[in-house]
């Protein structure tokens, strides 16, 4: 009696256990979607109508936020720029410019763009930042929001019979190996959502008649950015987004064997719009305090735009304020670059009068801080660049 | 939401992470006390005194969203569900109110919109943080903040100022819920781990509502529901559940 009962036992947990993985395996077939059509708002019972619903309460709510950039000038821009790639779904995306000092862009399945000042400062011209875009409205049209719920939803529900099934029979380890392949599998799911929105904002931008070989360039640029950054390196398995180094490979290709089509590049169209606002941008990327990488930001942007003042003065920043071993005097030598174009910033001789005054150069600090009232008369900050001016010359340091 | 770049970049998957953490939160004072529906109030002040008969109540959309329970624990919101839901509650406050012989204003926002006007939203947006932060700082007490264990000092300051000017009303009355059910594979999952012993969550129903004096924008009355059933859905059954989240209520 006693044996026939335990094989009886094994081969009930072996028939759950097929069976769970069976329901498993089922599950995680989804079905095809059909691209949204122009003005297209899902049924009312439908799940994909839950996540507008419930993104429309956060786009609400987003709208007012402080972080938004009412410039009109930008947002027609920008705005514009999708109208060109989209001019059918144009009118039902609401965009919105977001102060954040990262390169990205979002997109709500509701319609609601978000593009980040971050991306807008790290591309180089118009044609960089419609392929931005057109990643963005591909996420938009393709509806990856719904299909990424359904592909996690269908995955753990089969995931979740499936871990019962294994602690009933004992071996709960077996649903802990499937739990970590599960969730595996959804970022895979996810990052051939990216891939496909990559190639689909390229085919965009070539519709557009935008030159297809600036696309890779972001990627290139971004890769730059962060093999430098301080900022640890995630694992490949378990990210949301395929590496930037395949990205920039499959886009680089896909425009070689496009070749040149005298497509619109666009760099005085990005600068006449955005230039006033980089010395704002870059004061918000400095905030990170991850110098590596603002260090390489700084030396592209000077690589795009020139021996500018604002970006000089930045760069002297970034020193003066990592004050590391030699900084100072990368400092110094910035800031001297600044003043030696014809557009620097007023604050320069500030900061180059305090870089002095630390490193016991009480009379270039003092000539420094002077140069800097000369320059800014009605600084609000007189009254204290006055004292230092005082305390230098009673010998104070 | 989707984006453009992942690694490095994480602010859209924190937000997500975030709002997450608060429905987490949310249900966790749902289970706080589960076994049936149960309220607690607080008020900023004992000697509040019902006022005058003419003292003008606006009362605000009711923030209201239900989901479904996955067979794995995640939340599906449902549009459909939500819809009558908002309705039912609001019908039910209204007529509450109304049999109480409460002088009601009603706050208009166009379809779809949370409001019309960007200082409103602003009140609304504060006054979701506060409730959230009551919700945890009150009603957990491990979470108990140790300046405000014993007092209820809880305002929107200026803020609900641009509500009492546009309504000329003297307090505002906010309403929140959001309520969850098991789908058929969650119920399933719920038996199965019955027989071998496992527990495993159902749906619940977490509601608060509170009362802004529009003047100081202090919050003087605050309850908060949590039971482990209801439905929204039905409109009996929302009015009970209002009726629970207006016990004690001052006016």
């Amino acid at each position: 009696m006693k044996p026939a009962r335990v094989s009886f036992v094994r081969r009930a947990k072996k028939a759950t256990v097929f069976a769970a993985f069976c329901l498993f395996v089922a599950g995680c077939a989804t079905a095809p979607l059909q691209d949204l059509k122009p003005g297209e708002r899902p049924a009312l019972e439908t799940d994909e109508a839950g996540f507008w619903m419930v993104t429309d309460r956060i786009e609400a709510k987003l709208s007012t936020s402080g972080r938004i950039v009412k410039d009109p000038k930008i947002n027609a821009y920008v705005r514009g720029i999708i109208c060109r790639l989209t001019p059918e779904h144009c009118a039902n995306i609401r965009l919105y410019v977001v102060r954040t000092p990262n390169f990205n862009a979002s997109m709500m399945p509701n319609g609601a763009m978000q593009v980040w000042t971050g991306a807008i400062l790290r591309s180089r011209n118009e044609a960089q930042l419609a392929y931005v875009i057109g990643h963005e409205l591909s996420h938009y049209l393709r509806r990856h929001t719904i299909q990424q719920w359904r592909d996690a939803r269908a995955k753990t529900d089969a995931l979740a019979f499936f871990q019962l099934a294994t602690a009933l029979a004992g071996v709960p380890v077996v649903g802990m190996v499937v739990q970590i392949a599960t969730m595996a599998g959804h970022f895979g799911f996810t990052r051939d959502q990216e891939r496909e929105s990559d190639r689909l904002g390229f085919e965009m931008m070539v519709q557009a008649g935008y030159d297809p070989r600036e696309a890779a360039k972001v990627w290139e640029a971004l890769l730059e950015e962060k093999d430098a950054s301080d900022e640890p390196k995630k694992l490949i398995f378990f990210s949301t987004h395929p590496a930037s180094e395949e990205r920039e490979k499959t886009l680089a290709k896909m425009a070689e064997e496009l070749g040149d089509n005298g497509g619109l590049v666009g760099k005085d169209k990005l600068a006449a719009v955005t230039s006033i606002y980089r010395g704002k941008w870059l004061r918000d990327e400095l905030r990170h305090r991850d110098y590596p990488r603002l260090e390489v930001v700084i030396k592209q942007q000077i690589e795009s735009w020139g021996q500018q003042g604002t970006l000089h003065y930045f760069q002297g920043e970034l020193y003066r304020l990592r004050g590391e071993e030699e900084d100072a005097a990368k400092a110094v030598a910035a800031y001297q670059e600044a003043l030696s174009t014809n557009d620097p910033p007023a604050q320069t001789h500030r900061a180059l009068g305090l870089v002095y005054w630390s490193m016991d150069r009480p009379a270039e600090a003092r000539a420094a801080f002077e140069n800097y009232l000369l320059a800014d008369p009605a600084a609000d900050d007189r009254p204290m660049i006055e004292s230092y001016i005082q305390q230098i010359k009673g010998g104070v340091s | 939401m989707t984006s453009l770049a992942g690694q490095g970049e994480y602010a859209g998957i924190r937000r997500c992470a975030a709002g997450a953490a608060r429905i987490l939160i949310v249900v966790a004072v749902g289970l706080y006390l589960t076994a049936c529906a149960q309220t607690k109030a607080f008020v900023q002040s004992k000697d509040f005194e019902r006022p005058s008969e003419t003292v003008r109540v606006l009362l605000m959309p009711p923030d209201v969203e239900l989901y479904e329970l996955t067979t794995a624990g995640m939340l599906e919101p449902k549009a459909d569900w939500t819809e009558s839901a908002k309705t039912n509650v609001a019908y039910a406050f209204e007529s509450i109110l109304q049999e109480r012989q409460a002088n009601l204003l009603f706050y208009d926002s166009a379809a779809g919109k949370l409001a019309f006007d960007d200082a409103h939203l602003q009140a609304i947006k504060l006054h979701s943080a506060v409730g959230n932060s009551i919700l945890l700082h009150k009603y957990l007490p491990q979470m108990a903040l140790p300046t405000k264990k014993e007092t209820f000092d809880w305002t929107l300051g200026e803020a609900a100022t641009a509500l009492r000017d546009t309504y000329d009303a003297d307090y505002a009355l906010f309403i929140h819920f959001r309520e969850s059910f098991s789908s058929a594979g969650r119920a399933t999952l719920i038996i199965v781990g019955a027989l071998l012993g496992v527990g495993v969550r159902g749906g619940s129903q977490v509601g608060f509502a509170s009362l802004v004096d529009l003047r100081s924008g202090d919050i003087v009355w605050f309850n908060r529901l949590a039971s482990g059933t209801g439905d929204l859905r039905k409109a009996d059954l929302a009015r009970g559940a209002s009726e629970k989240l207006l016990t004690e209520f001052p006016l």
